[in-house]
This record gives structure tokens, C-alpha cells and sequence, in this order.
């Protein structure tokens, strides 16, 4: 109802009035009413972070600018922002500027196809789930990018093992969708949610007859975004800091802009993929706790993103041969497995689109 | 002149210039950017003739998997760009003639005139692009489906057979021999006289 | 409008630069490699526009397994060019005169 208030009031008029160039003027808006507030979310991320990793090392956190600590990480963008940034002198000097920018935009070009509530959605593709796959394999090229164009060792080190981590993880992470699509029956991320829906509330979600998968999906997450326990990239006790040492000042907040980002985004896909999405997570018949909306969408989310800040709190960082192992010998064989599982599911009518 | 022609225009020629970049540029890192640009182009290209499903994977493919595997390679190498760009000035010529020559040729083949005849029929496609082609791979072209996955398998082993070595004089450490250790193994009590008896210390 | 012709003669152009990058570039293996993989990006792209022309989902399947082909192709290559590199230390095709490895 909300989309269709903004479609009558805004759309119409803007495609009436001004023909071709109106619909590029809705889109823009489009796109800016989906990445400002992802921006924004990124901000209170960082600050919720800051007080969970507090709370659970029982200290404060921040609590000093703002209510609460809440201004503390604008007060940190605008620091870094007026920082002056260097650029080392042997630096390749095109790809050192651009390599930020590269990371960034698959992060928020993914957003496209998430979809927020029934018919909320940039852009509702039928190869949904491949373009994110496609969007999600983008974003090792401004770490490669940075590291090389930095012209320094550790840099170097940090963009090779993060290359090399985020093609072996894709390939986890592909697999644990394909069980998704072949119980959805489709590659777009709306039907996939629609799939989900039901009368048993939480318990339609792809994650029970998938956990293996679910589990799998949301660890290689954690693997792609070279966050805790998996953040050998920036490992600071080996490497100083990876792929961005050489990197300050406003560059350094749009790869520290990129890496939330993504963050956030997994932790949305995980609730689309495996939770329902906007589907509640109560049985419908539950009136008004049970009425499908955007909200619950955003409480699964908050739910996986709190996970990762748990995670970077419990968990020491993985050996590097570690990391391969896991991803190559225990996850690989367990996709592979459960896709057949889940295969033979949707075969003998177990699970599938409108079942259960 | 439509926009989907002016997309087509667009697209055209960073392709061609992105491509002309790939195989004249000195640096092969800023070569095989430029190829992933290439790669880039070319699926947004294919977007205009829907598609999709192609397009997607060839950026999944090429640009996730295949071009990160050349950048890495790239970079892993220690090479020396100057002995092989020797040839370069010398072989330009050749190559731009024999390019132009084939050009000209396939050129006149295809018969620019017919470049006004056709128009774009209706997508055959129907609803989706993707299903549309998976119909067709695992209905009449199942057989052939299933010898490009052996084909990848065994490419995989090859690739990994290739490249596997065992190298001398590495140190490495076994966590079972570690935690399996006794103290008798370590530590050695020796009993001995002491050394200073009344002497001045 | 969009005609079958526009693809067929960017598909030729790519394809012809691509020939006269294996010519001019004849030293580097690696150049060799990316020379072939935009070969193969001509004839794709001519491809699935006669596939998307004539309405016939052949082209498109043809184009799905060029792609798995050409996806092995360049992992062997690659493996082969690293290991040449481990053992004589240059990818100058000049240079690579033994059989023995």
C-alpha cells in the first residue's frame, strides 16, 4: 500500500508530465530511497557494533557524543573525511583512486533486487539470484585492486589471500542457493519469498528442510565479507592491515562504507533466501501478528547482523589453510550432498512452492 | 535514432576500445582490466538482445571466476614486461594489415546492406529467458550437458594436478606429534654434584 | 533499430582485434591467453544474436558450452603457464625452445 501511494503520487505524474526522462528521475529516486538509508543503517551499525563488542567485553562502548554514543560514528566519518588522505609514491595512481569505488558499487548495485515487502522492489528480474551471485563475485576486484595498486607487500599479501578466499567461498555460497532455487522453483527473489509463505509461520522457511545449506550460506557470508573469524585480509597481527594499509582519509571510510554494506546486505539475503522475508513469522491465522509485512523483514535481518558482531566477539581468527580446508573439504561435499537432498525433497512433493 | 541504439552505440564502442586496450596496453595487469571491461561491455550487450541468463553468467563466470584467476596469476608472476614487448613495433604492421584484410572480407560477406532489413522480432522467450534455455539444455541437449561437467572435472583434477608440488625444505609442524609428546621426551633429569662446596661464590 | 547486422559486424571487429593481438603480441603467453578468450567473446556474441534473431534457442545453448569450454580451457592454460614459469622462469614464448620440461 505504501508502494502503491508513492506510485500514484510520484511515478505517474513524473511519467506523465515528462515522458522518458521522468522514468529515469523516478529511478534515481528510486535508487536513492534504497542506498541513503542503507548508508544511514551502516551508521548505526557501526555504533551498534561498537556497544555489543562494549557489552560483551563488559565495558561501556561509546557514550559520549550523543545520546547514548549515538552521534559517535558521524563524528568518526567526518574525522576521516576532513583527514588528508596519502597516496604512496610508487602507487599505481589511477587504480589507488578507483579500487575504493569498485568495491563500493557492486555492494549497493546488489540492492536491486532485494525485495522489501510484496511488489517493493527496484527492480523484480527473473535471474534475480544470479545477478546477486554475479553482484557478490564483484566485490573481490577492489580488494585485488587495492592491494596491487598499493605497491606494498603486505597489501599485496592481503589482497591475495582475499582473492583467493572469496572464489573458493563463492563457490560454497552458489551452491547453497542452488538448493534454494530448485526448492523455490525460481531464480527470482520475490517468488522465492512467496515460496516460503504459509500457515506455519517461521517454519516454512527454506532453513528447515536446508539447514545444512542455511548454516553453509550464512558462514561463507561471513567468509565473503572478510569479516571475524574469517578476516585473514586485514589479519592486523600478520599483515598490518591487509589489503587497505596504505589507504586514509575518505578512501579508507568508503572501503570501511563497503565492508558494512555487505555486512548488512548478506544479513538480507539470509532472511529472503532462508527466513521468508517479509512473511512473519508467525502462523497467519494469528491476525495481526501474523500480517506479512517489511518489519519482519528487517527483525530477521537485525538478527543476522547481530550475529556477525557475536561472532567477531567469540571467535578467534582462522589459520589461513584453515579457512581453505573448511571451505574446500567440509562445505563443498556438504552442498553437493544436501543439493541431491533437497532435490529428492521437491521430487517426492515434500517441500516446494505452496507445500507444507 | 532509439535509446536502445544509442545503448547499442554506447556499448559498441567501449567494447571496441576496451579490446583494442587489452591487446596494445604494456602492463598485463592493465590488460586483463581492460578484458574484464571487455567481458563487462559485452554482457550488457547481451542484456539488449534478453539474454539474461547468458549475460549474468558470463559476468558470474568470466569476470568473477576466470579474470580473477589471470589477475592473480599476473600478479603472483614475476615478469619482465620488456623482452616481450621487443616484437612489438616490428609486428604491428602485420597484424594491423591482416586484421584490416579479414575485416574487410567478413565484411563484405555479410553485406552491409542488409543492415536496415531486419528488424527485432518478438522475445521467442516468452516470460523467462532462463527457462527458456533450460528446457532446451536438459531436454535435446542432455547428453552434451553432461559431458561439459566431465569436462570440467576434468579440468579441475588437471589444473590442480599441474600446479601440485611438493617443495623441499618447507617446515611445518604435525599437531598430532605435538600433543602426543611426553614430558619424558623433553625434559632430561640429571642429577649432578654441586659445583661450588665452601668455595667462595 | 537494433538490426542483426549492428552484432554480426561488432562480433567481426572484435574477432579481427583479437587476431591482431595474437600477431603483435606474440611474446606473452598471458596476452595470448586474453587474445583467445576475446576470440571466443566475438563468436558468442554473434551467437546469441542469431539465437535472439531467429528465435531459436540453439545458439544460446552453443554459446552455454563454449563458455563451460572455454572456462577449462583458461584454468589449464593458466596451470600450464604457471608451471612453465616455476620451471624456466620467463613466459617469453621466444625463450620456451626444449621439449624436456
Amino acid at each position: 500500500m505504501l508502494s502503491n501511494f508513492f506510485h500514484s503520487w510520484i511515478h505517474d505524474p513524473l511519467i506523465a508530465h515528462a515522458g522518458t526522462f521522468g522514468l529515469v528521475v523516478w529511478l534515481v529516486l528510486c535508487i536513492l530511497a534504497i542506498a541513503v538509508p542503507v548508508i544511514l543503517t551502516v551508521a548505526l551499525y557501526v555504533w551498534w557494533e561498537r556497544k555489543v563488542l562494549g557489552w560483551m567485553h563488559v565495558r561501556m562502548g561509546p557514550n559520549s557524543v550523543g545520546p547514548a554514543g549515538l552521534a559517535q560514528t558521524f563524528a568518526d566519518v567526518f574525522k576521516l573525511l576532513l583527514k588528508e588522505y596519502f597516496m604512496p609514491q610508487a602507487a599505481s595512481k589511477f587504480l589507488f583512486v578507483v579500487a575504493p569505488l569498485i568495491a563500493l558499487v557492486p555492494a549497493f548495485a546488489a540492492w536491486a533486487v532485494v525485495p522489501f515487502d510484496d511488489k517493493v522492489v527496484l527492480a523484480d528480474v527473473n535471474a534475480g539470484l544470479l545477478y546477486l551471485l554475479a553482484m557478490t563475485s564483484l566485490g573481490v576486484y577492489g580488494i585485488i585492486l587495492a592491494g596491487w595498486s598499493s605497491n606494498s607487500k603486505y597489501a599485496m599479501l592481503g589482497a591475495m589471500r582475499s582473492a583467493a578466499q572469496v572464489v573458493s567461498y563463492e563457490i560454497a555460497m552458489g551452491m547453497a542457493l542452488v538448493g534454494v532455487l530448485i526448492c523455490a522453483g525460481s531464480l527470482n527473489l520475490s517468488d522465492i519469498v512467496r515460496a516460503q509463505g504459509g500457515n506455519w509461520g517461521i517454519f516454512n522457511g527454506f532453513w528447515l528442510p536446508l539447514f545444512p545449506l542455511f548454516l553453509v550460506y550464512f558462514i561463507s557470508g561471513v567468509a565473503e565479507t572478510n569479516r571475524a573469524p574469517f578476516d585473514v585480509a586485514e589479519g592486523e597481527s600478520e599483515i598490518v592491515a591487509g589489503f587497505h594499509v596504505e589507504y586514509s582519509g575518505a578512501p579508507f571510510a568508503v572501503f570501511f562504507l563497503t565492508e558494512y554494506a555487505n555486512m548488512i546486505l548478506i544479513s538480507f539475503l539470509a532472511s529472503v533466501l532462508f527466513l521468508g522475508g517479509w512473511n512473519s513469522i508467525f502462523p497467519v491465522s494469528w491476525g495481526f501478528l501474523g500480517a506479512p509485512g517489511w518489519w519482519w523483514l528487517f527483525v530477521k535481518a537485525f538478527f543476522f547482523a547481530f550475529f556477525y558482531l557475536w561472532f567477531r566477539a567469540a571467535f578467534p581468527r582462522y589459520r589461513y589453510d584453515q579457512i581453505m580446508r573448511l571451505g574446500w573439504k567440509v562445505f563443498v561435499p556438504i552442498t553437493i550432498v544436501w543439493v541431491l537432498v533437497a532435490g529428492c525433497l521437491v521430487y517426492f512433493d515434500i517441500v516446494g512452492p505452496g507445500k507444507v | 535514432m532509439s535509446f536502445e541504439l544509442i545503448l547499442f552505440y554506447l556499448f559498441a564502442t567501449v567494447l571496441t576500445v576496451a579490446a583494442l586496450g587489452v591487446i596494445t596496453v604494456k602492463n598485463s595487469v592493465h590488460a586483463a582490466l581492460l578484458l574484464v571491461l571487455t567481458f563487462f561491455t559485452a554482457a550488457a550487450l547481451w542484456l539488449l538482445l534478453q539474454a539474461e541468463f547468458l549475460a549474468i553468467a558470463l559476468v558470474l563466470v568470466y569476470v568473477g571466476a576466470v579474470m580473477v584467476l589471470f589477475l592473480f596469476v599476473v600478479m603472483m608472476l614475476d615478469i619482465k614486461v620488456e623482452p616481450l614487448r621487443e616484437g612489438f613495433v616490428r609486428y604491428l604492421p602485420i597484424g594491423a594489415i591482416v586484421a584490416v584484410v579479414m575485416l574487410v572480407e567478413m565484411l563484405g560477406l555479410i553485406g552491409l546492406k542488409t543492415m536496415s532489413a531486419q528488424a527485432l522480432p518478438a522475445d521467442p522467450a516468452g516470460a523467462s529467458n532462463t527457462a527458456w534455455l533450460g528446457k532446451a539444455l536438459f531436454t535435446q541437449f542432455l547428453l552434451p550437458f553432461e559431458v561439459a561437467a566431465v569436462i570440467l572435472t576434468v579440468a579441475l583434477i588437471a589444473a590442480v594436478m599441474l600446479t601440485l608440488r611438493r617443495r623441499v625444505g618447507v617446515k611445518s609442524q604435525d599437531p598430532a606429534k605435538q600433543v602426543a609428546v611426553k614430558a619424558s621426551e623433553r625434559v632430561r633429569i640429571v642429577k649432578m654434584e654441586s659445583a661450588s662446596k665452601g668455595g667462595t661464590p | 533499430m537494433i538490426t542483426l547486422s549492428h552484432y554480426i559486424v561488432l562480433g567481426t571487429i572484435l574477432f579481427c582485434i583479437s587476431v591482431a593481438g595474437i600477431f603483435i603480441n606474440r611474446k606473452n603467453v598471458i596476452v595470448l591467453l586474453m587474445s583467445i578468450e576475446l576470440m571466443l567473446l566475438a563468436v558468442n556474441t554473434n551467437f546469441v544474436a542469431f539465437s535472439r534473431f531467429l528465435g531459436n534457442v540453439d545458439g544460446q545453448v552453443f554459446v552455454f558450452f563454449i563458455l563451460t569450454v572455454a572456462a577449462a580451457e583458461s584454468a589449464i592454460g593458466l596451470a600450464i603457464l604457471v608451471t612453465l614459469f616455476r620451471n624456466r622462469a620467463t613466459i617469453n614464448v621466444g625463450e620456451l625452445d626444449s621439449m624436456k620440461g
